[in-house]
């Protein structure tokens, strides 16, 4: 890897610095995307590092999402990270091999990761641990089908068509949601505005109570 | 003056001069004029038709960009208001045509069945666009093929979408269907056994048939056999 790409963007010369082995590679795509792989079972610890660095504060997650390259390849979780008081960006990528389909979840870190990580889960399998709410998210709360953006999903689904309009009307659409989801019982927590005048969005680690809801079976 | 009177009148007890003795020669003012009948005889098969077909109250069921068209329909150019559509019903209960405007995945297949099943009878349903009609290009594994499937389809209209007038036309069909209906085949038109509520309205040999070997939208063409529809081998995606 040539040093002057990685001395384009101060973050993954911060990021060699840091974590040293965790990063495992870089790569520059499309002209002037930076992408750094990192070790999945250290993800957590850079992305939080990511977030409350005052020299990198990204504090804005634009996507978390993953890629299926098929042919037995790993699966790879996609981070796409900016900076709003820097004004950059950054992708840093996750290899998980197909038998280990597990990372931490960053919902600790960025709030909006929620959703985000259960489309991940929902589309490739991918579990999230401590995430607060590990359901589906496009598909059905009942689907037994597997997870349909994985190469080895077939394109029409795994039931025939039959199977599926059957299961499809078998389910009450109420049961996708829980109260919480509704906003029922949560109130919301305002931060104040002096905390944004340095520039760092506070990061709350504490998770909302009203979202460890039982789950309706 | 008086001759003029005379002529035009129904007899000599006519045009009086304070218009209230118009009923003393046992004839009234009846609909096409004076001395005309009072009253209609038509059959009831005719006045509830007539009822029916220029009141429909469209159920829009919008998921996609027909839905686009069928706002534009419902709006001053094309207004479907003139065919008596005068009220888009968004609640079930108050609606008679539902018009299933896009394409409806298997997660929103329950709700369309239970909305059908919300609308009171008589009611009828249109399938707007390739997509509510078989699937369209959505030729995968989270789709519906076609609501027909799910629901009864008076109508469909064909288009990616349909224009305003397509859907027009459609809605003019069921008024149409509406004309031939008699009160007499009450139970044959108006069929709903309580055990089909929330139920496929396709049987599941009708169904597998929309899929095999590619789907309903490519049915067609694969019976024409002018298009190669051969499954793609493709061993190398994933080495178990």
């Amino acid at each position: 890897m040539p040093a002057n790409l990685r001395a384009a963007h101060p973050s993954v010369v911060a990021l060699d610095a840091h974590f040293g082995d965790a990063i495992l590679g870089h790569e520059l795509v499309a002209g002037d995307e930076h992408v750094v792989f990192i070790a999945p079972d250290r993800s957590f610890e850079i992305l939080q590092w990511l977030r409350e660095d005052p020299d990198q504060n990204y504090n804005y997650l634009s996507d978390v999402t993953a890629v299926d390259y098929g042919g037995g390849r790993p699966i790879q979780v996609v981070y796409q990270l900016f900076s709003i008081p820097y004004r950059r960006h950054l992708r840093l990528k996750a290899e998980l091999p197909l038998d280990g389909l597990e990372i931490e979840s960053i919902v600790p870190i960025w709030q909006s990761a929620n959703w985000l990580e259960r489309e991940v889960w929902d589309m490739f399998g991918v579990t999230f641990r401590n995430h607060p709410d590990p359901r589906r998210i496009l598909m059905p709360e009942g689907y037994q089908e597997g997870h349909p953006l994985r190469k080895d999903f077939p394109l029409r689904g795994r039931f025939s068509r039959a199977e599926q309009t059957r299961r499809a009307l078998s389910q009450d659409p109420e049961d996708y949601y829980v109260p919480s989801e509704m906003g029922a019982g949560r109130t919301p927590q305002l931060v104040p505005w002096q905390e944004f005048a340095g520039g760092r969005a506070p990061m709350s680690t504490q998770t909302d109570p009203s979202v460890e809801e039982p789950r309706k079976s | 003056m008086s001759d003029v009177i005379r002529s035009t009148g129904a007899g000599a007890d006519a045009a009086p001069a304070s218009g209230e003795g118009s009923e003393s020669g046992g004839l009234m003012r009846g609909i096409f004029g004076e001395g005309s009948p009072t009253f209609l005889t038509t059959r009831v098969d005719f006045v509830v038709n007539w009822a029916r077909r220029n009141s429909l109250w469209p159920m829009p069921f919008g998921t996609a960009c027909c839905a686009i068209e069928m706002m534009a329909s419902a709006a001053s150019k094309n207004d479907l208001a003139r065919f008596g559509m005068e009220r888009m019903s968004f609640s079930p209960r108050q609606a008679d045509v539902l018009i299933c405007a896009g394409r409806v995945p298997y997660k929103l297949a329950p709700v369309l069945r239970r909305i059908w099943d919300q609308m009171p009878q008589p009611k009828w349903s249109v399938s707007m666009g390739a997509c509510a009609s078989s699937g369209g290009v959505f030729d995968v594994y989270s789709m519906v093929q076609g609501i027909d499937t799910i629901i009864p389809v008076d109508v469909y209209v064909p288009g990616c979408p349909p224009r305003p007038e397509a859907l027009i036309y459609g809605l003019m069909m069921i008024q149409e269907k509406i004309r031939g209906e008699t009160l007499s085949r009450h139970h044959e038109h108006r069929s709903e056994p309580a055990a089909d509520v929330g139920r496929p309205r396709a049987s599941a040999v009708e169904v597998a048939a929309l899929s095999l070997p590619f789907g309903n939208s490519t049915r067609q063409n694969r019976a024409s056999g002018l298009v190669q529809t051969m499954p793609t081998e493709r061993p190398g995606d994933r080495i178990p």
